[in-house]
């Protein structure tokens, strides 16, 4: 097969007449992709993968090629604007940059006199690699409040991973693993965080056997050797199944867990509490099953786990990734090559000293909501949202008065969507940094235009754990877009932190790799540059943990206060946790399945990208659409205990009859009153964000396992 | 002679769609009109197995081309190349092609009232560019563009 065949760039630019093309980083998702822009006309006229990223080897997904319509969209915010209106009135007001970034400053000084700093939230969604520069702001500002995805997303991989062995394990798909164990994960289709679908693609054509626990069959569970469809919710039992065949069969690398684990035999009491058969039982996968995956990955080297944010957001978010990574951990793949790695970044400052979190002072630290009862959370400066929505209304434990969102849109994407409207309606001031004037902007009471990947420079998956970092180069300026570190470099020198900033953002590149010894002009003239890769560090300086050794007994978890080992708890709403409650609600439903093109909420005013799927769509197996007299294509309510919402059924038999899955992120940019339809669709109207349904370490919110009952549309 | 052909790996392909936004950058074609598409097949059980596979619907660039014997008009030519042509100045929108074609492969274009169909990027080709889906987009690396006569291995 003829791999990697490409059109010739010079061609491409002869033939088209083509004003340039410009090497970048796309940021459609987190980041990750290399690209070539070309230009015409001082616009974009065609994006296309660069074939010499070591990231992507120039393939790239429907969502990176059709930024250039994200950018010169229509709708888009192309200029600051003051509400004139009521909240979600969609009366708005032109107002200069200064004017705007005035009065946020003025508002901010003055909440932070009159109720402290704390009483800011600094917000943003899933990483579009602006956290550094919000940590930065915030902590100089003295507000430990910063309200992001972080409780159940890649945060919970981060603090777990370091308080295990130091770092977050990668998989290392350059040296290509004979065995991937892909959890809860549809990295060619999503938006994975370090790795993406090409290089998994790649070694999954030269061999891997692949192991695919998902409660339904995506394309790589139906390609896999093994496909353990486990009832949702239950990933840690079934992770400490395999655990205990593994351990109890002697397949583990028993020289790493002689030299290099800590709490062995803790761990293997723990373990022997989740025999196969009891396993069955939780998780409806059968017990033979179960060892067949745990001796398939135990046997084949080297071996790694794909996981992502499934196993997250769920009230096992913390033990979901600690039961992985012991997987990872006592069958001798961590840190080898072809198994799962802690890359070393290159030598800049890092998102944690640029964030300036040592900047904040203790006795803010000790304000943040939430710190006292989410401790793993707290510890790495991650807030469960509903702190903040209490914190607002019920002004507990004292008031918010402010906030702050930067590229987030929370009454579509957090937990008890009701709730957060209520909160966003309620706060004294509210600012948005967005493309587009979404049903949480609209709540506003200013908003910035937000400057898309192609209209800044910045150093690219800078905050990544894979070692590589790669410059993302401005091609476009749109209306008077902003960059969001831009902006806030400018909204620092008016609220006085002006000396811990810079006169251009450039200045703040230049302080990142400052440690390498080049500037930001040097850098963008190189195509990327990677960390030093050395496998097995731990042989010479141990883990980056308080014993030194690969944690399974955690010690730092146990000093917060919490079990230092992973145990199972069933999901807060269950067959099993409420048989009463499921009398009324007789499905389990899951949500957030991923489609191409869409990253959570945007996209969908995208044509080319909305143009893949037009309408929210619910998976019903079929004989649960019999029952419930449903066809394909109808509309149909999906309702919880909190509220109901509708989307279209897709009969599909690669679920289980007893589960449904609902689409998440649903709104409908294309109905032009301020709600843009944020109820109607919006899997978050169903969820619960009530404190006892939360990860008790991280904070993280149960979205995606719950209880519904589910009919067709009265028509 | 040059034969140019698109080779789809099904067994490969992951239903990313990027190949649908890649055509859609090229080509320009309106909403709702796909020169290419991902379809996702129902799950059956194979070999005891639950299986299902994602369909890449495309012109296949038939080396008899039922579409092009049907049309009135001769507005469908297949070219020494291997490429079958659609020339959107002669079609009159009869629609006998989207009925002939037994790859359901061609669309009907309402606002033009004229068929649409992949007409393998030959505008690319023509000058030594590979087609907008198999230039290398799929991270599968399920469609490759090649000169059958020379390219396989």
């Amino acid at each position: 097969m003829a791999e990697f065949v490409f059109s010739n760039a010079a061609r491409e630019m002869e033939v088209y007449g083509y004003d340039s093309v410009v090497k970048s980083h796309c940021r459609m998702c987190h980041g990750g992709c290399g690209v070539l822009i070309y230009t015409k006309n001082g616009k974009v006229a065609k994006i296309a993968g660069d074939p010499g990223c070591p990231i992507n080897h120039g393939t790239l997904c429907s969502k990176g090629i059709a930024s250039h319509q994200l950018a010169y969209h229509p709708d888009r915010l192309t200029y600051p604007v003051r509400r004139v209106g009521p909240k979600a009135s969609g009366q708005w007001e032109h107002i200069s940059w200064d004017e705007a970034l005035d009065t946020i400053a003025e508002r901010i000084l003055d909440y932070k006199e009159k109720f402290g700093a704390e009483s800011i939230v600094m917000g943003y969604g899933t990483g579009r690699e602006n956290e550094a520069v919000i940590y930065r702001f915030a902590n100089l500002l003295g507000t430990p409040n910063v309200l992001t995805a972080g409780h159940f997303c890649y945060g919970p991989r981060i603090a777990t991973s370091i308080i295990t062995c130091g770092s977050n394990p990668i998989v290392d798909y350059e040296n290509h693993p004979k065995c991937i164990m892909v959890w809860g994960n549809n990295l060619v289709i999503s938006n994975p965080d370090c790795s993406k679908g090409e290089p998994f693609s790649v070694s999954v054509n030269k061999g891997a056997k692949i192991i695919a626990v998902d409660p339904r069959l995506t394309r790589i569970a139906a390609r896999a050797d093994v496909w353990l469809q486990l009832r949702p919710g239950t990933d840690t039992a079934l992770a400490l199944g395999m655990l205990n065949v593994i351990v109890n069969e002697k397949l583990y690398d028993q020289e790493f867990v002689n030299k290099h684990v800590y709490g062995w035999d803790p761990f293997v009491e723990r373990v022997n509490d989740y025999p196969p058969d009891k396993v069955e039982e939780i998780t409806w996968v059968p017990r033979n099953k179960i060892r067949e995956a745990a001796r398939l990955f135990a046997s084949t080297k080297p071996a790694a786990i794909q996981l992502g944010v499934a196993i997250e957001q769920q009230v096992n978010c913390a033990d979901n990734n600690r039961a992985l990574m012991a997987l990872m951990g006592i069958t001798g793949n961590i840190d080898v090559p072809g198994g799962q790695v802690l890359f070393s970044t290159p030598k800049i400052r890092n998102v944690g000293q640029f964030g300036a979190h040592r900047m904040l002072p203790h006795e803010q630290s000790l304000k943040r909501v939430g710190g006292d009862r989410f401790r793993l959370a707290g510890n790495f400066a991650i807030i469960n949202p509903k702190c903040v929505w209490d914190a607002i209304l019920k002004e507990e434990p004292y008031p918010v008065k402010m906030l702050f969102f930067i590229s987030s849109n929370p009454v579509m994407t957090r937990a008890n969507a009701k709730e957060v409207y209520r909160a966003l309606e309620k706060v004294e001031f509210m600012a948005v940094s967005d493309f587009f004037l979404t049903a949480t902007a609209e709540l506003a009471d200013i908003v910035l235009p937000a400057a898309t990947w192609l209209e800044m420079d910045y150093i690219g998956d800078f905050w990544k754990r894979h070692g590589y970092i790669l410059p993302r180069r401005k091609v476009i300026q749109v209306g008077e877009c902003r960059s969001d570190h831009e902006m806030l470099n400018d909204l620092a020198h008016r609220v006085g932190q002006g000396e811990y900033w810079w006169d251009t953002f450039e200045g703040g590149l230049d302080y990142i790799l400052e440690p390498m010894g080049i500037t930001w002009q040097e850098f963008k003239k190189l195509d990327h540059i990677r960390g030093e890769v050395r496998y097995r560090k731990y042989e010479e300086r141990g883990f980056s943990t308080p014993t030194k050794k690969f944690e399974l007994y955690s010690t730092l978890l146990e000093n917060w206060g919490y079990d230092p080992l992973p145990k199972f708890r069933e999901a807060p709403e269950s067959p099993v946790s409420t048989p009463e409650l499921y009398k009324k609600y007789p499905y389990i439903l899951i949500t957030g399945a991923r489609s191409p093109g869409f990253f959570h909420t945007e996209n969908r005013q995208v044509p080319w990208l909305r143009e893949l799927h037009r309408d929210p769509l619910v998976e019903i197996h079929p004989e649960t659409a019999k029952k419930e007299c449903i066809n394909e294509g109808d509309w149909v309510e999906i309702e919880s205990p909190r509220g109901k919402v509708r989307q279209r059924a897709k009969i599909f038999a690669g679920i289980d009859p007893r589960v449904i899955s609902a689409q998440h992120a649903w709104w409908f940019p294309e109905k032009k009153d301020p709600g843009h339809g944020w109820d109607e669709s919006n899997v978050n109207i169903l969820t619960d964000n009530a404190y006892n349904t939360c990860d008790p370490a991280m904070g993280a919110t149960s979205v995606r396992t719950l209880l519904c009952k589910i009919h067709p549309e009265a028509r | 002679m040059k034969t140019y052909e698109l080779t789809i790996d099904h067994e490969l392909c992951w239903g990313c769609k990027t190949c649908e936004v890649a055509c859609k950058q090229e080509n320009r074609s309106a909403d709702g009109i796909k020169l290419i598409s991902v379809s996702e097949e129902e799950p059956q059980i194979v070999d005891g197995k639950l299986d299902f596979r994602y369909k890449v619907i495309v012109c296949r660039h038939c080396d008899d081309p039922p579409c092009a014997a049907v049309c009135p008009d001769e507005a469908i030519g297949k070219r020494d190349d291997g490429i079958v042509v659609m020339d959107y100045e002669i079609c009159t929108g009869c629609r006998f092609c989207i009925d002939a074609c037994p790859y359901d492969a061609i669309a009907f274009d309402e606002d033009e009232r004229i068929a649409r169909k992949c007409n393998l990027c030959h505008h690319r080709v023509d000058q030594g560019l590979i087609p907008a889906c198999a230039d290398n987009v799929c991270l599968a690396h399920c469609i490759h563009f090649a000169d059958s006569n020379t390219d396989e291995n």
